[in-house]
């Protein structure tokens, strides 16, 4: 079995039990008249049931058939690159109320250009400033969303 | 029947004024343009998009969603005829013979003959949804809270079983999906249930959030997890005049398309993904009756206008469910439950008579939406198939940010960004351990309703669980349950006796 199996099992039946644990916190009620609690614990309980019916499978299916090499992950710059990606995404958000969004798409178009390997300084600089520039008029002046504007107020 | 006509005919009044006319073309080139898009498929289309309908009335919204999920149908099958790579999954039995026949320079006919057969199925599903909708609201009506949550119940599992990976892993997330679905507000009591005192979860997990996290930013990340070099993309794009089938390919498909439409419209009225089955059910049937069944896989035009005239038909009748039961079978339609709910639409029996405008209106804008879509895959498929021509290195930071400022514009949220990367993040983990999302979505749109279906239904037996059977339809959808949940046994069985030597 291989181990992200193992660990995917894991982390599910975890979140069933702590669900099931939660869910005693409320009222119960009976099956008559059920409370709030009832049916997140039944799904809780069916969840943990599932998981480990799923670990049990595995397991089973480890004995009977002939074992397959573990396909290693590449630990590689493509899940570097993924990482980084994921995070400038976070750090816009986090910055969007503070510098608004025009600022905040440039920002986070050029950050997101060059993770992906783009390092033409006119391709690098002008497309994020096209496209900062059509979604602040696209979405703020012709749709009229509020977005943040940030310290510079556009 | 001459009822459904004239209503039929308020319905085209409505979709045909000049501001839904124009919503229907907005979707069906949206739809197009994302359906083309590797990857990107109606699911994460209308969810991305459907921020965009919020200043909308509520039958120009689902007019306009509507034309994006049959649009991205639609443009689902340009990169599977191109590219090899399917817009969307029911596309993927298109890429058998389409691409093959792309390869022997027949790109062409294969995309106008899933134009004309797309059409010629959506209008003949249409004219089965005109007459078939209002006697089954009328059935349904007769349904109570046991066959509801049974129904459910019924879809759940078919649509784990159907989905092609592992029936446990599937209904797993399905289960997940129902506990995200309780956090909130109890619909019985009013109690608040997994909050831990943050206001923003008062009101429940925001489905766009999770809808747009576990299929948009999930497909985007799967994208950059990958060399640099694969981010770059050539695609060859078809001359207009080699667009259309001679006399003998049309001949050939006329059949094929008939009996696709049949066969799609069936299938999507039951649970499930239905224009996938519908798809695959096609294609078998096409190879079998074929006089020349060793063409298929080799670019036989049978190939292209059966599955992709049963998936059109299915699209269009998985609408019946939906409106008249207020269930969704399938995921696309699960996300046009949620933005019907979004603009104060409930479907259910009721719709019909509470919403006549809605209803028919939409129903009335798919046939017009159908011949904007021949219009504008007929002559402009070289134009969309274009956009293959942005490299993903381009394409992808810029759904990155059309998917924060989408999340942003729903409730002014920040919050509802942190939502959407987290979901991400657990949307790529799935696909990496191989987990299915679709499950999970459809769980937390209609898990609310089935957790009140459930609790009334006991109410009502006074705590007796005897109620999901003693009812006839209940019992039939059970039945019909325990009958797919035995079918990896089954399948099992049948796989040992067929390998046994003779």
């Amino acid at each position: 079995m291989k181990k992200d199996e193992r660990i995917g099992c894991g982390i599910v039946f975890l979140f069933g039990g702590i669900t099931a644990l939660l869910s005693l916190r409320m009222p119960i009620g009976t099956f008559r008249m059920a409370g709030s609690g009832l049916f997140p614990l039944c799904l809780g309980i069916l969840l943990m049931l599932l998981s480990l019916l799923l670990l049990l499978n595995r397991l089973f299916a480890k004995s009977s058939s002939p074992r397959k090499p573990e396909v290693a992950t590449p630990a590689d710059i493509a899940m570097k690159q993924m990482l980084l990606f994921l995070g400038a995404s976070a750090l816009a958000t986090l910055c969007l109320n503070v510098l608004g969004y025009p600022l905040t798409a440039f920002l986070l178009t050029v950050m997101l250009f060059r993770i992906l390997g783009i390092q033409r300084p006119v391709l690098l600089m002008l497309v994020p400033l096209l496209i900062a520039a059509a979604s602040y008029l696209l979405f703020i002046q012709f749709l009229k969303i509020p977005l943040p504007r940030g310290f510079i107020g556009l | 029947m001459v009822e459904s006509i004239q209503h039929l005919f308020t319905g085209f009044g409505i979709a045909a004024t000049v501001a839904n006319l124009l919503y229907c073309l907005l979707g069906a080139v949206a739809g197009t343009l994302v359906g083309i898009l590797p990857g990107l498929g109606p699911i994460a289309g209308i969810a991305l998009l459907i921020p965009i309908t919020f200043g909308l009335s509520p039958t120009s919204a689902i007019i306009m969603l509507c034309g994006i999920y049959y649009g991205a149908m639609y443009g689902g099958s340009t990169t599977s005829i191109l590219l090899n790579v399917p817009g969307e999954t029911a596309s993927v039995i298109t890429c058998i013979d389409g691409y093959q026949m792309a390869q022997k320079g027949k790109a062409g006919p294969a995309l106008a003959i899933c134009a004309i057969g797309s059409f010629t199925a959506g209008t003949l599903a249409i004219i089965g949804m005109v007459f078939l909708a209002p006697p089954l609201a009328q059935a349904a009506l007769a349904f109570g809270p046991p066959e509801y949550f049974s129904l459910m119940v019924c879809g759940f599992i078919v649509l784990s079983n159907v989905t092609g990976g592992s029936l446990l892993k599937s209904l797993m997330m399905a289960v997940v999906g129902l506990i995200i679905g309780t956090v909130g507000l109890d619909p019985v009591t009013g109690d608040y249930r997994f909050t831990f005192d943050a206001t923003y979860l008062l009101g429940g997990i925001e489905f766009v959030a999770v809808a747009i996290g576990l299929f948009g930013i999930a497909e985007v990340l799967a994208n950059v997890d990958q060399p640099l070099e694969s981010l770059e993309q050539s695609v060859i794009v078809p001359r207009f005049r080699d667009l259309f089938p001679s006399l003998q390919d049309l001949k050939k498909s006329v059949g094929a398309i008939l009996r696709g439409s049949a066969i799609g419209f069936g299938v999507g009225l039951v649970p499930g993904p239905a224009p996938v089955i519908a798809t695959y059910t096609s294609y078998m049937t096409e190879k079998r009756i074929s006089r020349h069944p060793e063409d298929f896989g080799k670019g036989a035009i049978e190939g292209v206008a059966g599955p992709e005239s049963a998936n059109n038909a299915a699209c269009q009748s998985a609408f019946i469910p939906l409106f008249v039961l207020g269930i969704p079978f399938a995921p696309p339609t699960a996300i046009l439950l949620g933005a019907l709910m979004i603009h104060g639409v409930v479907p259910g029996p009721m719709m019909i008579s509470e919403h006549p405008d809605v209803f028919w209106g939409v129903i009335a804008s798919m046939y017009i939406g159908n011949f904007i879509l021949l219009l504008l895959n007929l002559p402009f498929v070289p134009f969309f198939a274009s956009i293959l021509r942005i490299p993903k290195k381009i394409l992808l930071p810029l759904v990155m940010l059309f998917c924060i400022t989408g999340m942003y514009t729903v409730n002014n949220s920040i919050n509802d960004i942190w939502l959407m990367l987290l979901m991400g993040v657990l949307g790529y983990v799935m696909r990496k351990w191989a987990y299915d999302a679709a499950p999970l979505l459809l769980a937390l749109v209609i898990g609310p309703k089935m957790e009140v279906a459930f609790r009334q239904s006991l109410m009502i037996s006074h705590g007796d669980f005897g109620v999901f059977i003693e009812r006839p339809f209940s019992l039939v959808f059970l039945v019909v349950t325990f009958l797919f949940l035995l079918m990896p046994a089954f399948r099992f069985i049948i796989g040992r006796f067929n390998r046994r030597p003779a």
